[in-house]
């Protein structure tokens, strides 16, 4: 796969499979994505149904393999793949903190217009201090 | 509804999914391993098997000993048909056609 992002998606999910089955089929499925994403196949939805095989493949019962294990198992497999997208989510660009819309406001407010939302950072343009003593109301 | 056997064998892919009718369908004229394999089933029946599906219903069919998997070449592995997978399809296919020219004849008849 040239995209490693696409790579690490595939890979993420292949991961989730049983060892059993990565062992005898791992290598084989990473060419077989590397195959259909050059035939642009979206390497998203290659990802998802190796997802879907392992939940398949977990949640299939075989002979020796009690239910317990088979939920532990599936626990692990998912906390992985949260982890590999957090992984993949952190090499994406810093996005802004502060959100642009405002929480709504309280229900004694009477609609905003455009003038008020002009008016909505002081002159000095330093935030005001607000008190919020017990029973306070949210101004708006 | 019941189940139909009228002594040509038991239908045993009656249960086992369309994807793995269509694996064996696939291989019937020869082993594929699997990219082939899916190429062959969008071309022969229009259907894109995702690659987990795929997975899933090859070790299906080779635990139930339709398939079996040939020694590796280069990463892939190629999978061929089994003299019992070959009898199942057939008994699977019967039973298909069976179905369609009944359902062709109802049609007819309700003069639809």
């Amino acid at each position: 796969m040239n995209d490693p992002r696409a790579s690490r998606l595939v890979e993420a999910a292949l991961r989730c499979y049983p060892a059993r089955w990565r062992r005898r089929h791992a290598d084989e499925a990473a060419e077989l994505a590397t195959l259909l994403i050059r035939d642009g196949t979206p390497a998203r939805s290659i990802a998802w149904s190796y997802l879907v095989g392992a939940a398949r493949e977990w949640l299939t019962p075989r002979p020796g393999r009690r239910l317990s294990a088979v939920a532990c198992a599936l626990l692990v497999a998912v906390c992985s793949l949260g982890v590999s997208v957090a992984l993949l989510a952190s090499t994406q660009p810093a996005r802004a903190v502060v959100s642009p819309s405002r929480p709504p406001a309280p229900a004694h407010c009477p609609p905003r217009s455009a003038s008020h939302a002009a008016d909505a950072v002081p002159a000095t343009g330093h935030p005001q201090p607000v008190n919020r003593g017990p029973g306070h109301v949210r101004p708006c | 509804m019941g189940k139909r056997d009228d002594g040509a064998g038991q239908d045993i892919l009656r249960r086992v999914g369309e994807a793995s009718v269509l694996i064996l369908i696939s291989l019937a004229d020869g082993p594929k391993h699997g990219y082939s394999l899916i190429q062959d089933i969008k071309e022969l029946a229009g259907v894109e098997l995702g690659p987990g599906t795929l997975y899933g219903a090859l070790d299906r069919l080779e635990r139930l000993a339709l398939i079996e998997s040939l020694p590796a070449e280069d990463r892939r592995h190629p999978y061929r048909i089994t003299a019992p997978g070959a009898a199942a399809l057939r008994v699977h296919l019967d039973s298909l056609e069976r179905v369609s020219a009944a359902g062709r004849l109802r049609l007819q008849l309700g003069g639809i």
